[in-house]
């Protein structure tokens, strides 16, 4: 029997091989190259002659004078985006699962895609627009209900908010596609024999439909939660100016100033670094719950 | 990270302009126009002088051919707006094939690459050791290769192999473009001179609204603040509608990176010079951002916006955003370079015929003369691998290029060939090693204004004929808004009416300080300059002006003491 | 049929009128971007054009389709995404199938998922990526864009969630009757699971038509640039160099935004047809009722 296990396992390694083989040589042997971030890294010298630093690269960083609110913007800004892609995208998802109508329930599904495709660049000059406190569309349905022009883009009260909403925006559509596969494999006979014990209708959203999708949900949950501290970079980039630089300066918008100046690999390499590590314990911590917990293997 | 186009753009576009009518010139024109700092102009003599003396005992023809023809491997930046005529590609092209024929060097391209993504190609080959023979780098990763010593000092071999027109035309703004690429008293790379002259501020306006108004021409800050008012309140466009805006101003401040709707041209009418070095007083260099100068400009924008006189929003819109108002004939003062007319103002002429631009010299807020401030900072080298056999080669295809468009060969049969050809594809964009003389433009407008009174075209080179024709089209009313920009930049009244008198006047303001950053600079600028911009903005749209104080003295303790420091000493050195 | 309750039926409108609403909103940007891309400069520029063109051209459109280099990358485009997706597919679907083992069917699974789970969090950075392509010979071949990124973690990791959510007697069923992993996989799991496969081969399209910047870098020469990359060097620098007395009329056509916009729609065209293709998967489950049995 043993053996007889044994011999089945055997196809199994094989099938990883392949993936193993590319992951080991695109992703695991440049690796290495993060060591990058304690050198004074150029590429004129290369990993093996440029000057090793120790953590200069990730003091520089910690000890600039913006650094602490950065973070915070940051983490501020990631945790809305996070919690609103995994909420909004799911309620999304449950909605079109009640439309009967497959036609319409395709045409809605297309449309809201859309938005996925388009750059930052361009949608930062729609939403300059729609937001103008003179002219945009927004402001004018502010006025109607009596309340005051905003100046959404140059206020740092609303600034991060803008950011989670536009984020939204772009992206439910396409997270929402996940979910819908996830409805789809619940097996249908859940339904019926909820109905022959008379669940209601939004019982049965809540027992079959909700838990049917659970695993997804914390999977996603869990990956999204090494993003912690990935605000956005394109985004904030087109959307940021000088007057809100106090509620919307990121990690990634700060580096990339710094890189302005001088080309400084060993700085982003650090900072990458120091994110993967925030990354790395956090989907570690919510793995080993999950199994501690619930007995739950999430990937 | 692909969004950092702008500074390209204005680069792009300013050696365009440069290039473009650089395909022709006379050199009577060149030296008379000349402005050169006697100082400098004595150093170039002397190295001249020099180099005619270690020159003459080895013949050495700039333009000779190799007997054997010598390979050259090399990588080329291209765009996507590049046309080729029909089979050539940029591997093999009508200069590759000169450059064998001609001086029998072979043009080998280890890579191509989009522009944008050029320098990051650049820099994974650098890092993984496939470097080409000739090197086209960007400043920081000259500085680097210094460092590392992987490239050839070029000293010698520039000395000898310049042809004196080449050493003209790079002396011509003084000995800054060599310097630049200067490491240790050694020349190390090529620099891309292109002329900074170009890019002096103007103040542009409305001119059909500043008839109608019956407004003066703008002569000090005060006619900018009443043109500006009078473009606000008294309805500039006859619509019934307070609806058109003074100022035009953007959320990078600065029109250095844009070329438009910029603070400097402002800023300098106040003798503030933000973000330069300057002399001060005891002859040491200061920062211009920190000077009280600044804190008076800033003042008066603040009155100006706080009146309405500046376009509300400017603090979130980029250079894109901030060109519509005037697209759409709703704006009509800004301060931006000389091609303004061929973008943005185009549109406005295209959205309405009566629509008008004119450039005027910036103006003062004394009776001192205001005087544009000129950041020389040249970014673009052409360095030679360390060990490569013939590193004159480089200087030899500087000399033809230069030889070819803007010595003796330069004839219409040549530029039609070489330069543009007569379907009108710019062939010269295909030349390994470009250079550009600063005057070139102010020199077409000058030439095309005379044969324009004279009637008389036959002194008018090729390319200065070209323009001569768009702007004659324009004028006989039958030209479209691109005739209409030719106009209002090289013709009677363009933009470079204004740039001659900064030039006859000697109106210029450098940047004292062009090295490549120091170290405290490089950790410690991103924050000063975020800083800056933070304050500088709030201030303009109503924060109190004492946080100017307060940002003079963070900027002294967040580093802004030490790198006075270091530059002090950089311009001791240097 | 059932009879709706009033309550059901108000929810019902509610329902259609939001979705209807969300739709409209996600599409409007859109119309203005494809009405951009027809006007020409001028009013592009002053932004004046709203939902309808102002100045109808082509120019934008014949700007960046007249190059012969457009049809090139046209070719690489089609045989990137062809091979990266199937190549991609293929490596994923197996991985999935084996990493959905429970560890007590396939020791070290645990282990392999982490292995994989670490390459999303951690990366070298851009330098020793590039120099591993260039060592194993693929720089400036088309395979320097499908294998390096063959393995895309995140979808093996959705998909091998999709495959444990699946019931256990139909593996089991297989196993009885023989079949070895691979034909289980084959016969079994993806046959049952065409939501999950349609969800990841759309992903896996998307990102291989998408992808531009590794077109860019690692390619020694435009004829080799996909279509992406390719439509990036128009319109990503906007050549002012463009302006000279001649070519001057270019620029009035083809102001950044106009062809900006063009190059957003050439790119994302054909992606937009594929998502109602694959999307029939999406709208009926599958259904297991006779596995339970």
């Amino acid at each position: 029997m043993l053996r007889n296990t044994r011999m089945r396992q055997l196809p199994l390694h094989l099938m990883l091989l392949p993936a193993l083989v590319i992951l080991v040589i695109y992703s695991y042997y440049p690796m290495a190259g993060a060591v990058i971030a304690f050198q004074n890294f150029t590429p004129a010298k290369g990993i093996f002659r440029s000057e090793w630093i120790g953590f200069d690269n990730f003091n520089y960083v910690a000890n600039l004078p913006d650094t602490l609110r950065v973070v915070w913007n940051t983490v501020f800004i990631a945790l809305m985006k996070i919690i609103a892609n995994l909420v909004l995208p799911i309620i999304m998802a449950l909605l079109l699962n009640e439309v009967i109508n497959n036609r319409f329930k395709r045409i809605v599904q297309t449309m809201i895609y859309l938005p996925h495709f388009l750059s930052w660049v361009i949608l930062s000059g729609v939403l300059i627009d729609i937001l103008s406190p003179s002219t945009g569309i927004v402001n004018h349905f502010l006025s109607l209900l009596g309340i005051e022009p905003i100046y959404f883009l140059g206020n740092n009260d609303w600034f991060p908010f803008v950011l989670v909403a536009s984020d939204v925006w772009k992206e439910f559509g396409f997270n929402t596609i996940i979910y819908l596969a996830a409805l789809t494999s619940i097996n249908p006979s859940l339904y019926e024999a909820a109905v022959v014990d008379g669940a209601s209708r939004w019982k049965q959203t809540l027992h079959v439909t909700l838990s049917g999708m659970l695993p997804i949900v914390i999977l996603l949950m869990t990956l999204s939660l090494g993003n912690v501290l990935n605000a956005g970079f394109d985004q904030i980039f087109n959307l940021y100016n000088p007057q809100v630089y106090e509620s919307g300066d990121i990690i990634d918008t700060l580096v990339y100033r710094l890189g302005f100046v001088s080309a400084q690999f060993g700085v982003a390499t650090a900072v990458g670094l120091f994110k993967s590590v925030v990354s790395l314990i956090l989907i570690s911590a919510s793995y080993f719950l999950a199994y501690r917990l619930a007995n739950y293997r999430i990937f | 990270m692909k969004t950092s186009n702008k500074g390209f753009l204005v680069i792009a576009l300013m050696l365009c302009i440069v290039l473009v009518t650089a395909c022709s010139s006379n050199n009577k024109n060149n030296n008379s126009n000349s402005t050169m700092p006697t100082s400098t102009a004595t150093a170039e003599a002397t190295q001249t002088a020099e180099a005619t003396k270690s020159a003459a005992p080895e013949e050495i023809d700039p333009l000779g051919k190799y007997d054997t023809p010598i390979e050259i491997s090399t990588a080329r930046g291209i765009t996507g707006s590049m046309k080729f005529p029909a089979g050539d590609t940029i591997d093999n092209n009508v200069w590759t094939r000169s450059y064998l024929e001609d001086m029998g060097i072979k043009v080998k391209n280890d890579w191509t690459a989009d522009e944008s993504t050029f320098e990051q190609k650049m820099n994974v080959s650098i890092a993984s050791g496939n470097l080409p023979d000739l090197l086209p780098v960007k400043a920081v990763q000259l500085k680097q290769l210094v460092d590392a010593n992987m490239v050839e000092d070029l000293t010698d071999v520039w000395n000898k192999y310049a042809s004196p027109l080449t050493k003209q035309i790079f002396t011509e703004e003084g000995n800054i473009a060599l310097d630049s690429a200067t490491f240790g008293g050694k020349l190390m790379a090529i620099p891309a001179v292109s002329g900074s002259f170009d890019a002096s501020t103007l103040l542009w306006v409305r001119s059909d609204w500043l008839k109608k108004l019956n407004l003066p021409e703008p002569k000090t800050i005060d006619d900018v603040v009443k043109i500006a008012d009078a473009f606000t309140n008294q309805d500039p466009d006859g619509n019934g509608k307070k609806d058109t805006i003074g100022l035009e101003l953007q959320k990078e401040l600065y029109e250095r990176n844009s070329g438009y709707a910029g603070i400097d041209g402002f800023m300098f009418g106040f003798h503030a010079y933000p973000r330069f070095w300057i002399k001060d007083a005891s002859g040491n260099l200061v920062n211009g951002s920190i000077q009280p100068e600044v804190k008076a400009a800033l003042l008066k924008l603040q009155e100006m916006y706080k009146a309405g006189l500046i376009d509300k929003e400017f603090g979130s819109k980029d250079t894109n955003k901030a060109a519509e108002a005037q697209g759409a004939g709703k704006n009509g003062l800004s301060y931006g370079h000389m091609w303004n007319p061929l973008f943005p103002f185009n549109a406005s002429r295209d959205n309405d015929p009566k629509a008008d631009w004119t450039a005027y010299p910036i103006v003062s807020v004394d009776e001192k003369p205001a005087m544009p401030g000129i950041t020389q900072s040249i970014n673009d080298f052409t360095a030679v691998k360390k060990g490569y056999a013939n590193p004159e080669a480089a200087v030899k295809m500087l000399n033809l290029y230069i030889e070819r468009n803007y010595g003796k060969s330069n004839t219409l049969e040549t530029r039609q060939k070489y330069a543009k050809t007569p379907d009108g594809i710019e062939v010269f964009k295909f030349a390994v090693i470009r250079a550009g003389s600063s005057k070139q433009n102010l020199n077409v407008h000058l030439s095309v204004t005379e044969a324009l009174k004279s009637k008389d075209t036959s002194k008018l080179d090729p390319a200065q004929k070209d323009t001569y024709d768009l702007v004659t089209k324009y004028l006989n009313g039958t030209g479209t808004s691109a005739e209409w920009a030719q106009d209002r930049i090289f013709g009677e009244t363009g933009s470079y009416k204004a740039m001659n008198e900064y030039a006859n006047k000697k109106l210029d303001f450098y940047n004292e300080f062009y090295g490549t950053p120091t170290a405290t600079m490089a950790a410690k600028q991103t924050t000063l300059e975020k800083m800056e911009y933070e304050v500088f903005t709030k201030i303009i749209m109503g924060d109190s002006i004492d946080s100017f104080d307060k940002f003079v003295a963070d900027w002294k303790k967040v580093g802004g003491d030490e790198i006075t420091k270091e530059v002090n000493e950089w311009y001791k050195n240097k | 049929m059932y009879r709706l309750s009033p309550s059901r039926r108000l929810f019902l409108i509610c329902n259609y009128i939001v979705l209807s609403g969300l739709s409209v909103i996600c599409l409007l940007p859109l119309i203005n971007i494809l009405a951009i891309s027809f006007s020409s400069s001028g009013p592009a520029i002053a932004n004046l054009v709203k939902f309808w063109p102002v100045e109808f051209t082509f120019s934008s459109y014949k700007f960046i389709m007249h190059k012969q280099e457009f049809l090139t990358a046209m070719v690489v485009t089609l045989k990137r995404f062809s091979l990266g997706t199937i190549i991609s597919m293929v490596l994923t679907l197996l991985a999935a199938y084996a990493l959905s083992k429970e560890e007590s069917a396939f020791k070290g699974r645990t282990l392999y998922a982490w292995i994989f789970m670490l390459t999303i969090l951690f990366n070298g950075g851009l330098i020793p990526w590039y120099i591993a392509i260039n060592q194993t010979g693929m720089l400036d071949t088309i395979w320097a864009l499908v294998i390096p990124n063959a393995v895309q973690v995140f979808n093996v990791i959705l998909l091998l969630n999709f495959f444990r959510g699946l019931p256990k007697e139909l593996e089991e069923a297989a196993f009885i009757d023989g079949a070895s992993h691979l034909t289980t996989l084959i016969r079994v799991f993806i046959p049952v699971s065409a939501p999950a496969l349609a969800t990841i081969t759309l992903f896996t399209i998307v990102y291989h038509w998408n992808s531009w910047f590794d077109g860019l870098l690692l390619m020694n020469s435009p004829a080799h640039y996909p279509l992406q990359s390719y439509l990036q060097t128009v319109t990503t620098v906007r050549d002012l160099t463009l302006v000279s007395s001649q070519s001057l009329n270019d620029l009035k056509d083809v102001s950044d935004r106009t062809s900006k916009s063009a190059q957003l729609f050439l790119g994302a065209l054909p992606i937009l047809f594929a998502y109602p293709f694959l999307q029939r998967y999406f709208i009926k489950g599958i259904v297991l009722g006779s596995v339970k049995e």
